[in-house]
């Protein structure tokens, strides 16, 4: 059975409420996105909703190992396991709980079946006027004997003034196969400040859709960060509202892709207000059999003027079999503007890699340098020093060297 | 910005949505025009009005078969009430005939046309060393210098006379390019083009001149369909120019054509547009909508570059593109489109590398001002194959008032990883410093702003021959006359 | 020539000039210096026209003319040229082109036919080798890519072409090495007649060793708050702004 029938009758079971079964019965109407929509154009979910998934498995025990294993050891840490919260920090003006329902405006079919049968994720409400200082580690344990699909849907809002960053994981910790469909929706009140780094580096059995939505009011400033190094597929959808003026929203994204990987980032940067600013820059890293994809798209409203908006998209492919589609694109309906993106897809500097090894650098070494060079411009953006320390180790890793890229 | 310069802006823009558009006279001439309409029987009829061999009257036929299970196409970003294709007149033809070699014997009505479209096409051309084929609404009406050409074996010649003089020629590459079935409008334009022009460049030879099409609609609530088919034999040269004109009517007009270009190995073909259909008037009424579909293909160390100057169409789609499929072939795309009123544009090229050391430049400028809409629309396929394969592309859009909008679409596909590809695109107005550093050298703000948008569309503007260059200097200047970023 | 009475003129509520008063004649050199954010630059480009500076009181008369009732370009057409401090990159247009463009929109203005073409290539010929500028730049694009010196250089250039009556050096020393700055100033005098005028602005006295001012003026906090011979400028060369600002800030408070 595919995963649609699987997901029909999982729904009778939940005897889903009058609303929500709307909302599943939309969803089936056209069922999972295919290649023929202008969205999945490059990305193709058939032979993963052909799998026998379960829904919702049961939950699972994570061991102190584990969490230790997979955290970058910060302070703060919030730890899932089967989707339900089984610990969390305390910190002044900041309430954590399991999750609370929530509407979305998203009308996408992913979406749509999550909010219709999501019951699981956060809640976080941080205060106004509260300054965190030590990042959030968010960690997501999946753990079942067979293939599972889970959906968790997460609610963050972030009070005037307030300052906050988070650190989130998923990790599959069982040989079988775990598909999530993950959903959060992060309001940012006037003046807050937001800095949110997701960490994908499953295993080779996880696959992971993950939307996030993110409002923003007046003076807000944002940064999100994406670590694409493990995971069968990944698809991201990054969407950024500006809802009020002097805006500040930032992307920054790297990947490194080996053996079968694929990898979608998919971005929407709507410009709704006027005096605000963008800045997104994703670097993709392509090894083995890997497949990249990348769409970015700028949307200026009219009377949105005084925009500054920049789109940077960065590609390497390493070796033959390795493949790139992106798709930049800039909607722009106000004149007082100043957008751009720039899209390259090559290769490493021939004369810098012999350069290098003139001075008697070992070929492999000297590329992974120069690879690593080509990803710093976004890797020195990222603030919080562990997640940096841990984009240079995979790297390395990667890459087959045994370097410390921090010069 | 102060008060002043507020109330200058809004008059210099009324200025612009109210310069006219001067080609949009009509003229009388009698014509041969068959019921609106398209069935079967129509297909028959055209076929049989231009005396067709069977072969033709097949394709059409085919194409028309295929064209009913197609769907108009929705995925550009335009917005247009689609036509009723049983209102179309798909034949219309000026009495006058047979077509002529010398411009002595044309109707004089028709030389008037000429005269007010600024096209001469008499012998005074052999200074300008451009040949021209005319076709008015569906028919091939003059084409010169057909026997200067023949003497060096290049044919160029209505492609209706095509079929029935080098039948083994059009046979051979017809839709070879462009098939049919390709798009909606491509099937439509397969079963029902009437006229268009033919070239067949020999073997190592170099066109001693430009050579140049000169598109005229006339005939109210008539589609024009024309077909381009353009052979560069091994080793040989051509640049080929193309112009388009309408009169001004209330209801919209359609053009559908086709382009298909074939660039043999080591040829180079050269196609400079400058597109000026009537674009409908200040409150988006009337106009012609023009899907064209252009494509060609290079073989062995072929080139093939387009030049495009778009000012006219109240809708254009649009995508001169290149299959790259010999090896070392080139292909290059220019264009400049400019929108106002309520004009739309969804405008780009395609550049499909399929050979090794294939190379494709891709710079792309618009410009829009009052309530219109311009997109740019692009692909860049590197296939597997295409080791070593390069592309570079540039879009920069320019905005003047804040009621349009500008759009880009970049579609970048790369399976090789020894290929490189790089893509720019940036948005902006003019820059307010900009116009002032003009103004403090004493030139007025019209000027200085018909002088950054010249310079701005300097790289494509170079690319066209001489005397189009002029043109599509002077068009840009009236389609912009007076606009403030 | 010109005659600025009691200028005072801002951006929105920000008043930057705080009234202004200076007269230039026919044949003189004057020097305006003063301490970063003085207004030397606002000066300027209220002169000039820019329409980003609100003129609150003040008049300046031109020549009998109303300078302030005259857009930009009407102003450069009846004479005043400015060097820009920072000079505009124009790309796709040539220097040549922008400079034709230039004088025959002044003949335009002045109901004469465009520059002959041979007249104004050797006229351009000439000022180049005034100004020790070499061939192939007049096909370079208008100050695109252009190295700090060049862009003034093509400044200089222009203001040689144009001819105008009254010409205002915005700070056309800052970024020139001690040759450029030589080739720049000699050109600047030879351009110099007893018909024209020349307003220096700069922050060091060095150029006023090559441009001899007859007047030099001390502009702090929008206003003029001394003036003196060129001695004055070797004095502020010597002692540094802080003597007479602080007493004018005294005066002023």
């Amino acid at each position: 059975m595919g995963l649609i029938e699987n997901i029909k009758s999982f729904s009778i079971i939940e005897n889903l409420s009058a609303e929500k079964n709307g909302l599943f019965q939309s969803f089936l109407a056209n069922g999972f996105p295919t290649i023929k929509q202008e969205d999945w154009k490059y990305t193709s979910l058939k032979k993963i909703v052909a799998n026998d998934f379960s829904v919702e498995g049961n939950g699972v025990t994570v061991s102190e190992e584990d969490i230790k294993k997979y955290s970058l050891g910060l302070q703060h840490k919030i730890v899932f396991c089967g989707g339900n919260l089984i610990s969390k920090p305390s910190i002044d003006g900041v309430s954590i709980s399991a999750f609370s329902e929530f509407e979305s405006q998203n009308k996408d079919a992913i979406s749509v079946l999550n909010s219709s049968l999501a019951k699981k994720g956060f809640t976080i409400k941080i205060a106004k006027n509260t300054v965190v200082e030590n990042p959030i580690e968010i960690l997501f344990f999946t753990s079942t004997k067979q293939d599972n699909f889970v959906q968790y849907r997460n609610n963050i809002d972030v009070g005037e003034n307030s300052q906050i960053k988070f650190v989130e994981r998923i990790q599959n910790l069982s040989d079988s196969k775990c598909f999530v469909n993950h959903f959060t929706q992060i309001n940012i009140r006037k003046n807050a400040k937001v800095e949110y780094n997701k960490i994908q580096d499953n295993n080779e059995n996880a696959i992971l859709i993950d939307n996030m939505n993110l409002y923003q009011q007046q003076d807000s400033s944002v940064i999100v960060n994406t670590l694409i190094f493990g995971g069968a597929f990944t698809r991201n959808n990054l969407n950024f509202e500006q809802n009020g003026s002097n805006c500040d929203s930032n992307m920054n994204g790297i990947s490194i892709l080996d053996n079968n990987q694929f990898a979608d980032n998919h971005t929407f940067m709507d410009h709704k207000q006027p005096h605000c600013r963008s800045n997104e820059m994703y670097k993709g890293i392509y090894l083995g059999d890997s497949k990249g994809v990348f769409n970015g798209k700028i949307m200026v409203r009219p009377d949105a003027q005084k925009i500054d908006a920049f789109q940077s998209n960065n590609n390497l492919l390493l070796s033959e079999n390795a493949t790139i589609d992106s798709k930049p694109q800039l909607e722009i309906y106000a004149d007082d503007v100043k957008c751009s993106h720039g899209c390259t897809i090559g290769q490493l500097d021939d004369d810098a890699l012999f350069y290098m090894r003139s001075r008697g650098i070992r070929e492999k070494e000297a590329k992974a340098v120069l690879t690593y060079a080509f990803a710093s411009e976004a890797v020195n953006n990222f603030t919080i020093a562990e997640v940096k320390k841990l984009a240079q180790k995979r790297i390395a890793e990667k890459l087959h060297v045994d370097l410390d890229f921090n010069l | 910005m102060s008060a002043k310069q507020k109330q200058t802006e809004e008059e210099l823009l009324n200025e612009v949505t109210s310069s006219e558009y001067k080609y949009g006279f009509t003229t009388d001439i009698e014509s041969d025009t068959i019921p609106k309409g398209l069935s079967e029987e129509v297909v028959r009829i055209i076929s049989a009005k231009k005396n067709e061999p069977e072969w033709m009257l097949d394709y059409r036929l085919k194409a028309y078969k295929a064209w009913l299970e197609m769907e108009e196409p929705e995925w550009a970003n335009i917005k247009y009430t689609k036509p009723n294709y049983q209102e179309i007149i798909y034949y219309s033809a000026p009495k006058q005939k047979p077509v002529l070699d010398s411009l002595d014997d044309l109707d004089p009505e028709m030389k008037k046309m000429f005269d007010k479209l600024g096209i001469s096409i008499d012998e005074q051309n052999k200074l300008a060393n451009v040949a021209v084929d005319i076709v008015m609404d569906s028919v091939s009406v003059a084409t010169s210098f057909k026997e200067t050409l023949a003497e060096k074996g290049i044919i160029f010649c209505p492609i209706s006379d095509a079929i029935q003089e080098h039948p083994e020629l059009v046979k051979k590459y017809l839709g070879t390019v462009v098939p049919a079935r390709d798009n909606f409008f491509s099937a439509l334009n397969s079963a029902v083009f009437s006229d268009g022009s033919f070239c067949y460049i020999p073997k190592g030879v170099k066109c001693p001149m430009e050579l140049s099409t000169y598109f005229r609609i006339n005939e109210a609530g008539t589609g024009q369909f024309e077909r381009t088919l353009l052979i560069a034999d091994e080793g040989s040269q051509v640049s080929y120019l193309e112009g388009c004109t309408a009169p001004m009517r209330d209801e919209n007009q359609l053009h559908a054509a086709v382009v298909e270009l074939i660039a043999m190995d080591d040829a180079d073909i050269k196609y400079s547009t400058v597109q000026n259909w009537y674009p409908g008037n200040a409150e988006g009424v009337g106009g012609v909508f023009n899907f064209v579909t252009k494509r060609g293909i290079c073989y062995k160390n072929a080139k093939i570059s387009w030049t495009q100057v778009e000012t006219g169409s109240a809708i254009t789609w649009k995508y001169p593109s290149c299959i790259l499929k010999g090896d070392n072939s080139i292909g290059e795309f220019f264009s400049v489109a400019v929108t106002n009123n309520f004009q739309q544009a969804d405008t780009g090229t395609k550049m499909i590398h399929l050979g090794k050391n294939t190379k494709s430049t891709i710079i792309a400028k618009g410009i829009s001002a009052g309530n219109s809409n311009g997109n740019y629309r692009g692909l860049v396929r590197i296939t597997k194959g295409a080791t070593n394969s390069r592309n570079f592309s540039q879009c920069d859009s320019l905005l003047m008032g804040d009621k349009c909008g500008s759009h880009t679409f970049p579609y970048i596909e790369v399976k090789n990883n020894s290929s490189k590809v790089e893509h720019e695109a940036t948005t902006s107005k003019i820059g307010e410093d900009q116009i002032f550093y003009c103004n403090q050298r004493g030139i007025g703000t019209e000027e200085a702003i018909a002088l950054i948008v010249n310079g701005y569309c300097k790289d494509v503007l170079s690319q066209l021959p001489m005397e189009f260059a002029v043109e599509a200097k002077k068009l840009l200047e009236i389609s912009l006359e007076g606009s403030v970023g | 020539m010109i005659s600025i009475k009691n200028l005072k003129a801002g951006i929105e509520d920000n008043l930057i000039l705080k009234g202004i008063n200076l007269e230039v004649k026919a044949g003189e050199v004057h020097a305006i210096m003063g301490p970063n954010g003085s207004g030397k630059s606002t000066l300027a480009c209220v002169i000039a026209g820019k329409e980003d500076y609100q003129v609150q009181e003040g008049t300046i008369d031109f020549e009998g003319e109303d300078l302030l009732e005259l857009s930009p370009e009407e102003r450069a057409h009846i004479g005043v040229f400015l060097s820009f401090q920072y000079p505009v990159e124009i790309p796709g247009i040539s220097v040549s082109n922008f400079i034709k463009t230039s004088i025959n929109e002044r003949r335009k203005a002045k109901e004469l036919d465009p520059i002959p073409a041979p007249e104004l290539l050797k006229m351009m010929r000439e000022k180049m080798e005034l100004l020790n500028i070499k061939k192939g730049y007049l096909s370079r694009n208008m100050n695109e890519g252009f190295s700090g010196g060049e862009k003034k250089r093509n400044e200089i250039f222009q203001m040689a072409m144009l001819e105008p009556k009254l010409a205002i050096l915005d700070e056309t020393d800052s970024g020139l090495d001690i040759d450029t700055l030589r080739i720049v100033a000699n050109g600047v005098n030879k351009i110099k007649t007893k018909d024209n005028a020349i307003i220096v602005i700069t922050h060091y006295q060095r150029l006023l060793d090559y441009i001899v001012p007859d007047f030099v003026h001390v502009l702090h906090n929008g206003r003029i708050i001394k003036s003196g011979s060129k001695e004055l400028a070797h004095e502020l060369e010597e002692k540094g702004y802080d003597w007479i600002t602080k007493e004018a800030d005294k005066k002023w408070a």
